[in-house]
């Protein structure tokens, strides 16, 4: 009990204390800040109980100073919409509460990191020095420094008080979409894809990278689309920070989470002008917390593809593969359905009527091309790194392809 | 038909395609949950995971909860091993890819002394030379069609071991042993200098085949020498085999002492070995240096030339060749 409420209290406190948001949006703010201030305190040697305790008061005072001022009263729009969306994440819910877990990468590597962080309450303590054996000794942790609080917090390094953190970044996700759709599209648009979201089974229920999984990729599917949003909603007050922290938590999310954020600013600069100075700052930092502390501790075996990246001249007969290994695995109907057909027809109805639907495809293009070249580069067996990431690397363009088809629906209703 | 209609035609196709699979999937989580809900967290565990995650809740409570263990997994068990890995933490562990790999790190001093072997199907706490028999049993061994000696009741073997060098050196002593009699035999095995006896017996007209004698007889990875006593002739034939390079050597079954090594090219690594094969006090004169030699003594010294060696006592030496292989020059 004490994991659930740690998990639906805490972090929504926290991401409320950075102004009035949704309840969603809060939280994942609130799963952000909490990870990178934690990771930032930690590089800089502040002891980690001391940053929780910190973290939390603040957080949990704020929050609720907030709160007392008000929140929006969500509405709910589209009934059957919002039924839909409600009864994969109960059954996700009650799965949840009971199974333990049971994926790959969420139990070898990130639950993993969690469990060792709790126990030392450090990130660099002897766990990340070969003290025991972390096979990615320098991926990022800021979720598993999330996880860490709430195994800290029920004094326990059992995995299963993670559980409702990755379950409830997935409805987090899917409210975010509903919501930010639902004013930038139309609310019935916002609905039904927060509602399609949940029923993708990449999403819901694959065993590797789904919402009963600890990989951290719906993480990263999550603090994109609130990048994302950020930019279309580029004039409101204070956007340009909120985008900034959405891109500091892609890169202490996963490795790709920097390049992912660069092609962001990239993108973003264009939206923001002089204004993409402070999200640039901030993800500078981030960026510069990361090194310094991957500086500090042993490398393990993950690949750096930064350094790897002068070899793609060498590498160029894998291009064709590479190019391939998306178009294939949209087609996957057991994991996406007919989403991506979809998508794309959606973006050629969209882009004639709507400039926003060129800054998705953008967003969409240049991920998949990213992605793209790191299947070029990569050092491990091409074929066997796309049979096993493809479908979680597309699960990180779900926020754009979303508002292409609520673009896409509204020329289409427009028309009528 | 109107654009509305055309949307939500396409929105429902989309769905109906995306819940063919999910609906499906989601029903079975949901009852797999069920299945699962009366049972308690560790159980569930348990019923996911089979017996694996059984052995693995043993160890937990097995095992010293501060102290580093090395993870043993054949390199085709990694997963197993890093799923092991994970839910012993705290328990820290040290993953080795391979009992080669283990062995590999006997030069560092960090190595972790407890061991356990994981594989897909368990983990349980062992010991190194443990997972080195199952090795060696379920392997073959070099040599085919010993050379028996004639029948013999009591003989001397002047090098027995078990041991490792660094991969792939493993250096055993491959034995037959045949009782050609109507009755059958009782032999005695004595290990010196560890002062070890064994007694096994051998029926009339049966043949006993060891892949690793000293390991399969005391249970021990050392080296010394054999003192063999049956009591029905037998015929015999002990190889020292190094299993991990596919060479052996056949020993002599000795009967007395003896020092005269004739002389022959010496490559590198040479050793004199010396054995009292007595139960009293021996005194070796090496290169004219009198050295008293305690009761069954098995001594080796580095030499660089072929020494002078006289005494009551069995002497012989090793040299390695330039690829490896071990040379053994006898006393005549």
């Amino acid at each position: 009990m004490i994991a659930v409420a740690v998990t639906l209290l805490l972090f929504p406190l926290v991401g409320l204390s950075l102004g009035r948001r949704s309840l969603a949006e809060a939280f994942l703010l609130g799963v952000g800040i909490t990870g990178s201030v934690l990771f930032i305190a930690g590089v800089v040697h502040v002891p980690l109980v001391v940053a929780m305790v910190l973290i939390g008061a603040w957080g949990v005072g704020n929050g609720v100073w907030k709160l007392r001022r008000g929140i929006a009263r969500p509405r709910i729009h589209s009934p059957l919409a919002t039924i839909v969306m409600i009864i994969p994440l109960v059954a996700l819910t009650f799965a949840a509460a009971i199974t333990p877990l049971n994926d790959f990468d969420g139990r070898a590597f990130w639950a993993l990191k969690a469990k060792g962080i709790a126990h030392e309450r450090s990130i660099d303590g002897t766990f990340f020095h070969g003290g025991t054996h972390d096979p990615r000794n320098q991926y990022p942790i800021m979720i598993p420094l999330d996880g860490a609080v709430i195994l800290s917090l029920s004094h326990s390094l059992d995995d299963r008080h993670l559980r409702w953190l990755y379950l409830a970044i997935l409805a987090a996700l899917a409210l975010l979409v509903r919501e930010r759709i639902g004013r930038l599209v139309s609310p019935a648009a916002g609905a039904w894809c927060a509602a399609l979201l949940v029923w993708i089974p990449q999403f819901s229920v694959e065993l590797e990278g789904g919402a009963l999984s600890a990989y951290n990729d719906i993480a990263i599917a999550a603090f994109a689309a609130g990048a994302f949003f950020e930019l279309l909603d580029a004039e409101t007050r204070k956007s340009e920070i909120r985008f900034g922290l959405w891109l500091a938590f892609l890169v202490l999310t996963k490795s790709e989470g920097l390049p992912f954020a660069l092609v962001f600013l990239a993108i973003g600069a264009f939206v923001f002008r002089k204004r993409i100075i402070t999200p640039a700052v901030i993800t500078f930092v981030a960026t510069a917390a990361l090194l310094v502390w991957r500086w500090r501790i042993p490398v393990g075996d993950e690949e750096d593809v930064f350094r790897l990246l002068p070899t793609i001249p060498e590498k160029l007969d894998r291009l064709g593969m590479a190019i391939s290994a998306f178009p294939r695995h949209m087609l996957l109907m057991p994991r996406w359905g007919v989403f991506w057909i979809a998508v794309i027809i959606a973006a050629i109805l969209a882009a004639r009527i709507d400039r926003r639907a060129w800054l998705a495809i953008a967003m969409i293009a240049s991920i998949l091309a990213m992605y793209t070249a790191v299947y070029v580069t990569t050092a491990w067996i091409p074929s066997e790194l796309i049979a096993v990431t493809a479908d979680r690397l597309l699960m990180h363009a779900i926020a754009p392809s979303l508002f292409l088809l609520a673009l896409a629906t509204r020329r289409a209703n427009g028309s009528a | 038909m109107s654009g509305r209609w055309l949307t939500r035609i396409a929105a429902a196709l989309l769905f109906v395609s995306l819940a063919a699979s999910t609906l499906p999937r989601l029903i079975a989580i949901v009852n797999n949950a069920r299945t699962l809900l009366p049972l308690p967290y560790e159980a569930r565990r348990e019923r996911q995971m089979g017996t694996w995650y059984a052995s693995i809740e043993k160890l937990r409570r097995e095992l010293p909860k501060k102290e580093q263990i090395s993870l043993i997994a054949p390199p085709r068990d990694h997963d197993s091993a890093v799923f092991a890995n994970y839910y012993l933490y705290p328990i820290r562990t040290r993953l080795f890819a391979g009992r080669n790999a283990y062995r590999n790190a006997a030069p560092d001093p960090t190595r972790p002394a407890i061991v356990v072997a994981v594989n897909a199907s368990h983990a349980e706490r062992t010991e190194y030379d443990v997972l080195r028999n199952r090795d060696l049993a379920a392997g073959r061994r070099i040599v085919t069609e010993p050379q028996l000696s004639a029948p013999m009741t009591a003989f001397i073997l002047p090098l027995a071991a078990s041991l490792d060098g660094p991969s792939p050196h493993t250096f055993l002593i491959e034995a037959t042993l045949e009782n050609p009699n109507a009755t059958p035999a009782e032999v005695r095995v004595a290990f010196w200098p560890k002062g070890l006896i064994r007694t096994i017996v051998i029926p009339a007209r049966t043949t006993k085949t060891y892949y690793d004698f000293v390991y399969q007889l005391f249970g021990i990875m050392n080296a010394g020498w054999m003192r063999v006593d049956s009591s029905q002739p037998l015929r015999a034939a002990f190889y020292f085999a190094n299993r991990g390079r596919g060479e052996a050597t056949l020993m002599p079954n000795a009967t007395g002492d003896a020092t005269r090594i004739a002389p022959a090219p010496l490559h590198r690594d040479t050793k004199l070995f010396v054995i009292n094969t007595k139960d009293s006090r021996a005194t070796v004169i090496l290169n004219g240096e009198s050295i008293p030699l305690d009761p069954h003594a098995f001594i080796s010294r580095p030499s660089e030339t072929l020494p002078k060696v006289s005494g009551d006592v069995y002497a012989f030496v090793t040299t390695r060749e330039l690829d490896g292989r071990t040379d053994f020059l006898w006393p005549q």
